[in-house]
């Protein structure tokens, strides 16, 4: 990856010679694992099916800095046999990145990162141990394609954490359309009387006749109170939690300048079932430099930790979200 | 689809309730957004753009940069999430080359680029939703990204679409209307009254172009005070935390502060 911010020599040693002083000093005063503020706001797109913009170590006096990154859902139709549809439905993750996040990188380096992003965020996401179970809507036949986009609008450091947030918000904000199979059947020219559709008595048949099941052409969106369902197993969506390592030290929520300095990084996603103990869905050692391997398992077992504690505080965020737009919302409907 | 659609009523309403010379609701957000040095965000209606100002700085590659003026540079980025259908628009698209292009044209003549000599002012547009009037959204926020960047302007640039129904001419079209109507969109300068921009892609007679061109140059009029009004706010802000900044602390030099706020006032007048 290109250096995204340079760093003179004497920076670079002023910060690692911090981390590594006991205490360990870091340059706005965090401990080595401390997050920085974190903004999260959902429903920010009212064309999207789920959306959430995310704010990492926004400046409280100046209200500028900071990663942000919007995060937003669409579904479309997909036909399974004759277009490129899956049955069951399929995740398409996209991450862009604004050149305002960049400014200086060329356009050719901006498209390397931004696929780089996209590839990891992707990897993970689409995985078939995280797929919701309600994204088909007639076996076989249709199914929803689930589009998400990224953008990162600026990069203050820690794009990864903040880009697996992102995404988490903006697929637990996602709400899918409720289906209903349509069926057609023509009249039997044989019967005289008209037959309904639905109750369909034939002689030859009989109820307990299973062999034909009847498969239904199409759908229709039936009225409903709410915009749809939330996807199935929307407490799963990984979590990613990056160990920013120097020498023998390691740390959390690296800001950009901290992240030039000391750039090896291991990235470790993390979904927390509810039922069972948390799963890894992926690890990336990013950056150059080495590691011992017992020396992972450790650090494994830390950013496990981590986030634990990152997933919790993002479930309470969620659900007071989910409150407020849901539940608060329709109060001072009904209170109007 | 949109032909069953009611463009204006009996009653002189269009559909989305407005009169006929009715303006969307504006909002104007100027606070300051990641590492930019200047950027706006402003809705108009549903319509929403955010804008990102970078320089006067080093230009990118040292080629682009001109000798005796300020090279600007925009680029625009559409949300792939900012229309009902999703649909990702790369850079390299025609429509969005077009659509910077046309900013691009507009402020050059504007900005006093003559007083940074080989240097770049890059202008990163991103449209968050769309609802007609895309363009200018972009321009008035751009205007408005500019100034809190404290690039030197002639002149604040505000631009409106006007559309023609039968003989009567609406303006500030939403899409509805904007694909049912010829429409041209006018970027004119309030205090001249000039204007740098008029763009048309559908037929319009040209008896009505005068009268739409009239009526865009009063909503620019309109939407300039508007504009006035939210700088000034911001200016009003920073002066005051000005006149705070020596009681709270005078270490990490005001410096900086005072020259920035100094240009401010000096756009505003």
């Amino acid at each position: 990856m290109a250096n995204l911010t340079s760093i003179s020599k004497s920076e670079k040693s002023y910060i690692q010679t911090a981390l590594e002083a006991v205490p360990p000093l870091r340059e706005d005063g965090r401990a080595l694992y401390d997050f920085r503020a974190v903004l999260l706001a959902t429903g920010v797109a009212p064309l999207a099916n789920g959306s959430a913009r995310i704010n990492i170590g926004k400046n409280p006096e100046e209200g500028a800095g900071g990663t942000e990154i919007l995060a937003a859902t669409k579904l479309e139709v997909e036909t399974v046999d004759s277009g490129d549809g899956v049955d069951g439905g399929r995740i398409v993750c996209t991450v862009t990145c604004s050149p305002a996040a960049y400014p200086l990188l060329s356009m050719n380096a901006l498209d390397e990162l931004q696929y780089d992003y996209t590839t990891t965020l992707h990897q993970v996401l689409s995985h078939p141990s995280l797929h919701p179970r309600n994204l088909g809507i007639l076996p076989r036949k249709k199914s929803w394609l689930l589009n998400l986009d990224l953008v990162v609008l600026s990069d203050a450091g820690n794009v990864y954490d903040a880009m697996f947030m992102a995404a988490r918000a903006a697929l637990w904000d996602t709400k899918v359309p409720i289906t209903r199979a349509v069926q057609y059947t023509a009249k039997k020219s044989s019967s005289s009387k008209p037959v309904d559709e639905k109750m369909d008595t034939d002689e030859s048949s009989s109820g307990f006749d299973t062999r034909q099941i009847p498969s239904a052409q199409d759908f229709d969106l039936p009225d409903y109170w709410d915009e749809g369902e939330v996807l199935g197993g929307r407490e799963l969506w990984p979590l990613a939690v990056t160990l920013n390592i120097h020498s023998s030290v390691h740390f959390l929520d690296a800001t950009s300048k901290e992240e030039a300095a000391a750039p090896l990084k291991m990235m470790a996603a993390f979904a927390f079932p509810s039922t069972s103990s948390p799963t890894i869905q992926a690890v990336r050692l990013l950056g150059p430099g080495e590691l011992q391997h017992a020396r992972l398992q450790t650090l494994l077992s830390e950013a496990e930790r981590f986030g634990q504690e990152m997933y919790d505080a993002l479930e309470i965020k969620l659900r007071d979200e989910d409150f407020r737009r849901n539940h608060k919302a329709r109060n001072r409907f009904a209170q109007r | 689809m949109s032909s069953r659609v009611e463009i204006l009523n009996d009653g002189g309403y269009r559909s989305d309730g407005r009169r006929q010379y009715e303006l969307r609701d504006i909002s104007i957000d100027l606070s300051p957004r990641g590492t930019a040095d200047g950027s706006a965000l402003i809705t108009h209606g549903l319509t929403e753009v955010m804008v990102d100002v970078f320089g006067p700085k080093e230009a990118k590659s040292r080629g682009q940069s001109v000798h005796d003026r300020a090279t600007v540079s925009v680029e625009v980025g559409i949300m792939p999430f900012s229309t009902g259908e999703r649909r990702k628009r790369n850079r390299g698209d025609k429509r969005v080359l077009e659509l910077a292009a046309s900013i691009r044209q507009t402020f050059e003549p504007i900005i006093q680029t003559s007083l940074y000599p080989r240097s770049e002012i890059s202008i990163f547009v991103h449209i968050l939703q769309q609802d007609g009037g895309l363009l200018p959204a972009s321009i008035n926020a751009t205007t408005l990204a500019l100034l809190t960047a404290g690039i030197p302007l002639t002149d604040y640039v505000t631009a409106m679409t006007c559309g023609v129904h039968s003989t009567t001419s609406l303006l500030d079209l939403t899409i509805l209307e904007e694909n049912d109507l010829p429409h041209l969109t006018v970027a004119s300068l309030p205090r001249t009254g000039k204007v740098t921009l008029v763009t048309m892609e559908t037929r319009l007679h040209a008896e009505r172009v005068t009268e739409c061109l009239k009526i865009a140059g009063e909503a620019g009029k309109i939407l300039h005070k508007e504009m006035k009004k939210a700088v000034e706010a911001r200016t009003q802000k920073l002066a005051q935390a000005m006149e705070m900044a020596p009681k709270v602390a005078v270490v990490g030099g005001g410096s900086g502060g005072v020259g920035d706020v100094e240009m401010e006032d000096e756009m505003d007048t």
